[in-house]
């Protein structure tokens, strides 16, 4: 017993001394590939927690009911369930959800996409007086919770009778606010003050108006960030549950997360059931649940997986001083 | 003849001093105004007259159908409001839960976001595909994430059985007590991360270039140059993890708030107690970059 351990020390010990008597270089090298391990090694274990509820999305929503209680069950389902995809399609009521939460998101990631840009520009490429003033209150927007405002909008927009429409949601994306709107004002800023100057004083010594700098020379210098601030509002207006039911709760209007929310419910009162689902039933309806979680989740996946290269660019580009 | 001659050179004089009366700072500052003028329109329409709405809301009872009172249909109260709230113990509960959950989750949310950033900033071949990875939080939000934290049947919970699952010591160390927070804690901070990355790149490369021909190791490089140099960064995601954790839908007072407005009588009271909430953490933020204000520069 004691034999082996002399015998791993001294393995050891022989290859601590034969690192020590290498050259620089070659210390730098191993250095570099033990560092490279340890890299891969912590990244892929952080990814595969992060893929991990997507894998479980997934799965879940291919089993029937009864290999989803079959402990024997874990992963892969023993037949694929279509039945789960057309009851979530009803009961979410696909079409019609998926058309107002594609408007309002799209609408507003587009719209977002240019106002931001706008606030951005003046805040990142014009020195003026008032300007601290100016960025205090977009600070202060980025502050303010959603709900202390929220009420008295949506008071407003009731008094003109525009709820149930889509304008509550894209008209302040319009004007550069809405859902995060100060936080995308700030990115655009920060890639503005990026620019060199000698940009813009070239094309103002040219002759080209304030308009012109700002379409043809700056905004297409900032590409990545407006594919940044594109792809995040995006998603961001998809998962959003607070502001959209709040101006849209109309059966017909409601976007596809309050739908997804109640899911549960509309099939427990198709099935004749009344009050509390029970844990039996609630277990039934989970791979329908899960079936409808991935319906929600397809478009955002695809803007994002479409969109990724452009993202992984802009994110590369962040902060580089060029 | 003569005179005429005079007269044409006295209007172009005349002609530039009209010209340079607006300076090049004046038309900056008219220029850089009318750029912020949609956002400042869009600021007093959809902030500014709804924090103030808000605040006459809050001195009174009233229903959905007349919440501004001009019916006659709501009742001025005063600040009785504000009193129910101060005296009610469920509100100090809620207040203290959610200011005691920013406490422990800001910090671990901002370390996390550096250590990911600082693994993601390295160059090394198949960076672009961790590096979408790590943004999955952002699309997997809202619903779906609270039906993945509390799986239907109650006994699954999909971030411990991802936490057990997972292979090594990670797995070890993300087990046991801390399953429930952790999850919750990688899943807000995608925003930081992103910061933090924007940050870390921004780090001139020549400084690294010095501090190893002077013979520093990684780790002392990064206390002494990478973490100076992007402190102002640690700061602003403080900032944001707080703002986040204040605003995030599963905060207690959030979820009191619409419990209020969900039962349709009490919108003043809900009213008064989001702007008794939103002065309480603009002043903790306040408090915080007055407090951090050395590491600003």
């Amino acid at each position: 017993m004691t034999n082996a351990i002399r015998r791993t020390v001294d393995f050891v010990q022989r290859y601590i001394d034969r690192y020590r008597n290498l050259g620089y270089k070659a210390k730098k090298k191993i250095r570099f590939i033990i560092g490279r391990i340890f890299l891969y090694y912590v990244l892929i274990e952080l990814a595969y927690l992060f893929l991990l509820p997507f894998i479980y999305i997934l799965t879940t929503s291919m089993m029937s009911y009864q290999d989803y209680l079959d402990p024997t069950v874990e992963w892969i389902p023993t037949a694929f369930e279509w039945k789960n995809f057309k009851d979530a399609w009803i009961g979410l009521n696909y079409p019609r959800a998926f058309l107002n939460s594609l408007v309002t998101s799209l609408g507003s990631a587009l719209l977002q996409a240019v106002s931001c840009a706008i606030i951005g520009y003046a805040l990142g490429r014009f020195r003026f007086k008032g300007k601290t003033l100016l960025f205090v209150l977009v600070i202060l927007v980025l502050l303010i919770p959603p709900q202390t405002t929220i009420l008295s909008t949506y008071g407003v927009w009731a008094t003109f009778s525009m709820t149930n429409t889509y304008f509550p949601i894209l008209v302040p994306a319009l004007f550069g606010l809405g859902l995060r709107g100060a936080l995308f004002a700030l990115i655009y800023m920060y890639f503005f003050q990026r620019v060199p100057d000698a940009m813009d004083d070239a094309a103002r010594i040219d002759g080209a108006g304030p308009f012109r700098v700002f379409i043809q020379i700056m905004l297409p210098l900032v590409k990545s960030a407006i594919s940044i601030v594109f792809i995040f509002s995006f998603v961001w207006h998809w998962n959003d549950n607070y502001e959209a039911p709040t101006y849209m709760y109309n059966q017909e209007m409601l976007t596809l997360q309050p739908k997804l929310e109640k899911i549960q419910q509309y099939y427990s009162e198709a099935l004749g059931y009344s009050g509390e689902a029970s844990d039996f039933e609630k277990a039934m309806t989970e791979p329908m649940l899960f079936a409808g979680c991935l319906l929600t989740l397809l478009p955002v996946l695809i803007v994002y997986i479409a969109g990724q290269n452009k993202l992984a660019s802009g994110i590369e580009r962040l902060g580089v001083i060029e | 003849m003569a005179k005429q001659q005079i007269k044409a050179k006295k209007k172009l004089a005349h002609k530039r001093t009209l010209g340079s009366i607006i300076s090049f700072e004046r038309r900056k500052t008219i220029e850089g105004w009318g750029f912020a003028l949609p956002w400042l329109i869009g600021f007093v329409m959809f902030t500014l007259i709804p924090l103030v709405l808000s605040i006459r809301i809050s001195f009174f009872i009233t229903q959905l159908t007349d919440l501004y009172g001009f019916e006659g249909h709501s009742q001025w109260v005063g600040f009785q409001n504000y009193k129910d709230i101060i005296q009610d113990p469920s509100v100090g509960e809620a207040v203290f839960n959610s200011f005691a959950n920013a406490l422990y989750q800001v910090p671990i949310i901002v370390f996390f976001a550096l250590f990911v950033a600082v693994l993601l900033k390295q160059k090394f071949p198949g960076r672009v595909y961790f590096r979408v990875i790590f943004f999955i939080p952002v699309i997997l939000a809202g619903v779906i994430m609270s039906y993945l934290f509390n799986d239907g049947v109650g006994s699954v919970n999909v971030f411990g059985s991802i936490v057990s699952n997972s292979s090594g010591w990670m797995g070890n160390i993300l087990g046991g007590r801390l399953t429930q927070y952790i999850g919750n804690i990688m899943w807000s901070s995608s925003v930081e991360i992103l910061i933090f990355l924007a940050a870390l790149q921004s780090v001139p490369d020549i400084l690294y270039e010095v501090v190893e021909l002077d013979g520093a190791s990684a780790w002392e490089s990064f206390w002494h140059v990478t973490l100076p140099y992007i402190s102002p960064f640690v700061i602003l995601n403080f900032v944001y993890a707080l703002v986040d954790s204040f605003v995030k839908y599963d905060n207690p007072i959030m979820s009191m708030m619409k419990q209020m407005t969900d039962t349709g009588t009490k919108y003043g009271m809900a009213s008064a107690l989001s702007w008794m909430y939103m002065l309480m953490s603009l002043l903790t933020i306040l408090i915080f970059i007055l407090l951090t204000r050395r590491w600003l520069r």
